[in-house]
């Protein structure tokens, strides 16, 4: 395997190509548990060889090898965490038949693709022995609109930008910072974009704690929440004039009144939302509610391969910017899973909550801090015939963007995009098994996924 | 417990905004809204600036006049970087009922927002109006946008609007997203289903166009190839959502609530 920094180029002809039982060993040796290694990709190369990137925390870097996609034996039955990547490689669709359960007692429950709200589509489909969930399929291509495609046969950077804004609406900072990694491009000065990004983990938080303690009818932190969200959206916009952040990497570092003026909206509103998720969090009887609900244990969530909130919620620790950071995207306060993580609804909103507290620190102190760099003065280029990957830890978990350039650099040859949601929607469906269908609104809202951001 | 939400009731105060019924929205500094092209802009300038915009047709010459086309732009504001002569403008009142008034041309005078010329057939709107949302392949931020109206920082209730969760109770259809192959069926079975008189609301560049994505072999490049043509249209990228409750507002003909 070739080892390299995140968001750093490799040249195609340096990627190993590995025998079928030296690529199985990967994922069997004895350091891929021991170094906590996680698969990243697992995607066909544009010269037909089946290439992987794993993220190495001991070593804080990525790792890439190759095989003959004609000689590859899946792995899901060993490497659960393979077995999207290996469905897409199948081409499997997404929109296939369910599987239905049979029996006396058996019934199915079909939602969607229409949401009654005001929600993406998506179809969900629940095997049921009466009230109880047998388990879930999850369908989600209602939201296929070609995004890969698009980035590789985009006439301009500025459209691929503007395409990885538009990937996830939720993740637009998120996902430009990694688009713009992955093709070499600049982005807004590294001050201005942490700060960007902490608005957005904080601004998804806050909606999605709002959210559960609406699906337990606990109103007040629901419409509290509703409208301090708004606020954080709003201060994204004092930055760069959109609600969610897009046009962030061509915006100015803010003048000095600016930041004075954010700091004060910033720790006002901070008082508010944490009155408001504190209600929830000392109201027995939603706590209750949420309490051994939906629980993926720790080995399930490693086997799987949970990453991000989800992931640390339920006891691991995964945080790319601790792990194996992307320039400018360190953070020295990691949010690593603690070992009491239960993994259920609780566990995902204390986590929500803990990120919060984390976050508004880091906000506090990049808003007192004096005006930095005013661009990101980084040399970038870009160079022919090679692969980038870049990883962000979005607000729901690693986000991967990566570029394989054609034969000069201006051609982009291949374009993969890999949601956090792409690991974590079958973490979903597992947390429903066993579990009373009338709790699936609050598991879902304690991941809320990205039903667009797995364009596929 | 009652006692203790009451009290928090008390220490977060009364946050509906003030929004339409007294003040105009609160914009950011830079806010995009309706942009503005000289009178001077010229054929070659207008290709330039066209060569940074990330969308396809948005910027082009029509009938001799240089114009942008607010079905297709995303308000990204990159033509204004390259070309000084293109302007976005602070005016949120950005909804139109006819497709032909999303064109913006060189040289316009003072604008002013267009009235419904339904306003006839929709008044009995003007009270109670339900709609329901479909999502077809967006990317969520219309969705969201549209979500806050119903946070109690917008209270769309006070207008008596209100989204429903089945078409059998709707007026309108509001449909976001490049109306993807696969989200297709089930909006043309989503309008089918709801009673006359019915509406169609294409809101957000993706519903009225395709915006980003119109021309990928994924999408429908907007509702025109599901549904009848639309009977509102709301610009954006997505549209703030000050221009959303103005554009719902000036189509039933309300000005406050």
């Amino acid at each position: 395997m070739l080892s390299f920094v995140n968001g750093t180029p490799v040249s195609l002809e340096a990627i190993p190509t590995l025998a079928s039982d030296e690529f199985k060993s990967i994922f069997t040796a004895e350091d891929f548990e021991r170094d906590r290694k996680r698969v990243l990709a697992l995607w066909k190369l544009p010269d037909g060889r089946l290439a992987c990137v794993l993220g190495n925390p001991a070593t804080h870097k990525l790792e890439v090898g190759a095989t003959l996609a004609t000689t590859y034996q899946p792995l899901r039955d060993e490497v659960p965490a393979l077995h999207r990547f290996e469905a897409e490689l199948r081409g499997e669709e997404n929109l296939r038949p369910f599987m239905p359960l049979k029996g006396e007692a058996a019934h199915e429950v079909a939602v969607g693709p229409v949401h009654a709200g005001v929600i993406e589509p998506g179809h969900f489909r629940f095997q049921c022995m009466g009230e109880t969930v047998h388990y879930l399929e999850i369908a989600l291509g209602y939201q296929h609109r070609g995004v890969e495609k698009l980035m590789v046969e985009a006439k301009s950077d500025a459209r691929r930008m503007a395409l990885a804004e538009t990937v996830a609406g939720d993740t637009s900072v998120a996902a430009s910072l990694a688009c713009a990694r992955a093709l070499q491009l600049p982005h807004a000065p590294v001050p201005l974009l942490n700060l960007a990004l902490e608005l957005e983990r904080i601004a998804n938080h806050v909606g999605d704690l709002g959210a559960l303690a609406g699906d337990v009818a606990y109103l007040p932190t629901a419409s509290f929440c509703g409208r301090i969200r708004g606020e954080y959206l709003n201060m994204t916009a004092e930055l760069c004039g959109n609600r969610f952040g897009r046009g962030m990497d061509r915006a100015p570092m803010p003048s000095d009144e600016t930041r004075t003026h954010l700091r004060e909206w910033f720790l006002r509103t901070g008082k508010e939302l944490f009155h408001a998720t504190g209600l929830l969090f000392s109201e027995g009887s939603a706590i209750e509610r949420f309490e051994g609900t939906g629980r993926v244990d720790a080995a399930t969530a490693r086997r799987i391969g949970l990453v991000g909130m989800a992931g640390r919620a339920s006891g691991l620790a995964v945080d790319s910017r601790v792990d194996f950071p992307l320039e400018g995207e360190q953070t020295t306060v990691p949010l690593c899973g603690e070992e009491e993580m239960k993994g259920d609804v609780l566990a995902r909103a204390g986590q929500r909550q803990l990120e919060l507290l984390v976050a508004h620190a880091r906000v506090r102190r990049l808003l007192s801090g004096a005006g930095a760099k005013t661009s990101d003065e980084t040399p970038r280029k870009r160079a022919p015939r090679t692969l980038t990957v870049a990883v962000v830890e979005a607000w729901r978990g690693e986000l991967v963007h990566l570029a394989v350039t054609g034969d000069s650099a201006s051609t982009i040859a291949q374009y993969k995009i890999f949601d956090p949601s792409y690991h974590n929607w079958f973490g979903l469906a597992q947390a429903l098994r066993g579990e009373q269908i009338s709790n699936f609104p609050i598991c879902n809202k304690s991941f809320n996924l990205s039903y667009c951001g797995v364009d596929r | 417990m009652i006692l203790k939400s009451i009290l928090a009731r008390f220490k977060q105060g009364y946050r509906t905004g003030t929004f339409p019924t007294k003040t105009g929205p609160k914009l950011p500094p830079a806010f995009k809204g309706r942009p503005k092209l000289d009178a001077t802009l010229t054929a070659g300038e207008l290709a330039k600036a066209a060569e940074a915009c990330p969308c396809s047709g948005c910027l082009a010459m029509r009938d001799g006049v240089a114009s942008l086309d607010m079905g297709r732009c995303t308000f990204c504001g990159r033509c204004a970087e390259v070309c000084s002569k293109i302007q976005f403008t602070k005016e949120y009142r950005l909804a139109v009922f006819d497709r032909k008034d999303l064109i913006v041309k060189a040289g316009e005078g003072e604008y002013t927002p267009p009235a419904n010329p339904k306003a006839g057939e929709v008044k009995f709107l003007k009270r109670s109006f339900q709609l329901r949302e479909v999502s077809a392949g967006g990317c969520g931020a219309c969705e969201l946008d549209f979500n806050v109206l119903g946070t109690l920082a917008w209270d769309l209730g006070r207008f008596g609007m209100k989204v429903v969760a089945s078409p059998r109770h709707a007026d309108a259809v509001y449909v976001t997203g490049p109306v993807s192959k696969n989200m297709a069926l089930a909006l043309e079975k989503t309008h089918a289903a709801m009673a006359e008189p019915k509406f169609v609301i294409a809101a957000g560049a993706c519903a009225i166009s395709g915006g980003l994505y119109a021309g990928s072999e994924d999408v429908e490049d907007g509702t025109a190839k599901t549904l009848p043509e639309p009977d509102l249209f709301i610009p954006g990228c997505p549209p703030h959502p000050s221009t959303a409750l103005e554009a719902l507002l000036r189509f039933v003909g309300r000005s406050s609530c």
